[in-house]
């Protein structure tokens, strides 16, 4: 493909791109009332926010965390603790539920420095499964694996409303700024030193790049979104528990969506969101009563084929048809000597 | 420029560099030679603040480096390459370039007109929309040079950029270094093939067992009869 037509997409693909979704959601609620829909409509927002945050660290610096769990659970955590026990409004909350988070990310990463690949996923694991073990057994603060139910009171103070549609703005502004500083990030010096050091970390370093400190920085940052997305779905949902908020699940589904979005791209992480939300609701309302965990097959299946035919996921597929055609065709040995054109034209 | 002074660096009981001193003036191209496992590529990461150098001094330009960690190295003014080259792969020539040059400036604009300058040096300028992966090895070795000059070298150091080209590629890369040294950069270079080295160092140190042999004009070392053992054995002296 030539490189002026690539470039056009790339670049529509780019900001145009995002406002364009981001409106159309917007524009969504005024014509839309249902409950339903505009729950499934914030439940696509939550998780587009909460992969996008994750791609920062996991996409662009490559630290593929499958923790982020426990940044999710301190912010919803910190959060309810404060508003249930002492009335402190969430906003504060969030300040807080963030910079507890950063401040956590920034202990994982201290730790986990030396650790590359499969190794730091595991560590991660662990880090979140024992912050889950601890919120379990502090039952006094946390209310144990009940978890801590949070009173109905509307007002914007509390963050609590008593329709669905300011619910889905909310999430709706948090995800438009969590993609337009992915935008100004990976525009920046930091986000080509980001990429530097998920390529090659000591090549990295020899260019002057201080990876340690970028790594911190951009888990920090992850991990400080992470955890205002865990507050806005602790005053939506209304109960907060272990399980949900800090289990594994949680982590993995981040990861995935990210994955199959496609990692490094401030959109990516939104168009998988489009793509498994519905998928997955569409497998647990079908198959839930009567085949329990087939969307885990399903979410397993359809990632061996992401990884496989779309390794840089959704995003370039749309940007590159052709070549991922072509890698389809050649993957599957089918239509051999078309392909060969497709890599000489 | 570069001063090394007494630098050794054992790992357990290996002493892979022992002792080794010395100095690089500004604007040169000194050559570091030596059979293999002579200890040239740890003298040279101590150099570049990849590993730390067990005792000894390494100061560039008066300032002491020795220990530091490669990025603080890189911003001293202390550029390096790979001996196996280190590409990022995925992303393309330009923006490969681009990392070097934000270690100068972190402003995007500038750091894209210095790219452009580096891949001028290197002739990478019609590849530099290509993703690093695509490239040949001789691209691949000159964008590790482009990506060090475009950090902003005083000093590069240069780990066996000729390893694998064919002689024509020899000969541009030879001249490539010239050029480098003719806008002002004092180059370090390492290298198996003699022909280069020779055809190009202004001043040679030879290393052997970790430890300085000799160092002089190319001349002189290369007939020095201490080095002629090293390399080839006894019986070759005549």
């Amino acid at each position: 493909m030539n490189t002026t037509k690539m470039r056009f997409i790339d670049r529509a693909l780019g900001l145009p791109g995002a406002v364009a979704l981001l409106c159309l959601a917007a524009v969504f609620p005024i014509f839309v009332s249902d409950s339903y829909a505009l729950h499934f409509l914030w439940k696509i927002l939550f998780w587009a926010v909460v992969a996008s945050a994750w791609n920062i660290a996991g996409g662009y610096a490559g630290q593929f965390s499958l923790g982020h769990a426990a940044f999710f659970g301190i912010g919803a955590y910190a959060s309810t603790i404060l508003f249930v026990r002492f009335g402190v409004s969430p906003w504060w909350g969030m300040l807080v539920g963030g910079v507890l988070a950063a401040l956590a990310s920034v202990v994982l990463a201290r730790l986990t420095l030396r650790l590359k690949g499969p190794f730091f996923a595991l560590a991660t694991i662990a880090f979140a499964e024992v912050l889950r073990i601890v919120v379990v057994n502090a039952r006094d603060l946390t209310g144990g694996s009940q978890g801590i139910s949070i009173p109905f009171k509307p007002a914007l103070e509390t963050l609590i409303f008593s329709g669905r549609t300011p619910y889905v703005y909310t999430m709706l502004i948090l995800l438009a700024a969590v993609i337009l500083l992915t935008f100004l990030i990976q525009r920046s010096w930091f986000g080509f030193s980001l990429l530097a050091l998920r390529e090659d970390e000591d090549a990295a370093e020899t260019l002057g790049v201080d990876t340690v400190a970028m790594k911190i920085v951009a888990t920090g940052i992850s991990a400080f979104l992470t955890a205002i997305a865990g507050v806005l779905y602790a005053q939506y949902i209304l109960l907060i528990e272990p399980v949900t908020v800090m289990g594994l699940d949680f982590s993995i589904q981040v990861a995935v969506i990210s994955i199959i979005g496609g990692m490094a791209s401030p959109v990516g992480p939104l168009l998988g969101a489009l793509l498994m939300v519905p998928l997955s609701e569409y497998l647990r309302a079908e198959f839930g009563g009567s085949f329990q965990g087939l969307y885990l097959i399903i979410y397993g299946a359809l990632l061996m084929v992401m990884v496989i035919f779309m390794p840089q996921g959704l995003v370039s597929a749309i940007r590159q048809p052709r070549s991922t055609w072509a890698r389809i065709c050649s993957i599957s040995g089918y239509q051999r000597k078309r392909i060969r054109r497709a890599d000489h034209a | 420029m570069l001063e090394i002074d007494r630098l050794s660096r054992a790992f357990g009981g290996l002493k892979a560099v022992n002792e080794v001193s010395f100095t690089l003036q500004r604007g040169e191209i000194l050559g570091l030679i030596g059979p293999n496992g002579a200890g040239k590529t740890t003298l040279f990461n101590c150099v570049a603040g990849a590993i730390k150098p067990s005792s000894g001094s390494i100061r560039l330009e008066g300032a002491e480096i020795g220990g530091l960690k490669s990025h603080r190295v890189c911003r001293m003014g202390l550029g390096r390459t790979y001996q196996i080259v280190r590409p990022f792969n995925n992303l393309t020539v330009f923006d490969n370039v681009i990392v070097g040059a934000l270690n100068r400036s972190r402003r995007m604009q500038e750091a894209r007109l210095l790219a452009m300058d580096a891949l001028q040096v290197t002739g990478l300028i019609p590849m530099k929309d290509m993703l690093a992966v695509n490239l040949t090895l001789p691209g691949r070795k000159r964008l590790e040079i482009a990506r060090a000059l475009a950090t902003g070298p005083k000093l590069l150091l240069l780990d066996e950029v000729m390893a694998g080209l064919n002689p024509t590629e020899i000969e541009a890369a030879i001249e490539l270094i010239r050029d480098i040294r003719k806008s002002g950069i004092t180059v370090l270079i390492v290298e198996h093939l003699m022909r280069v080295i020779t055809s190009v160092s202004d001043r040679i140190v030879v290393l052997h067992h970790g430890q300085k042999l000799a160092e002089g004009d190319p001349a002189t070392v290369m007939n020095d009869p201490a080095v002629i053992e090293a390399y080839l054995g006894e019986d070759f002296l005549a």
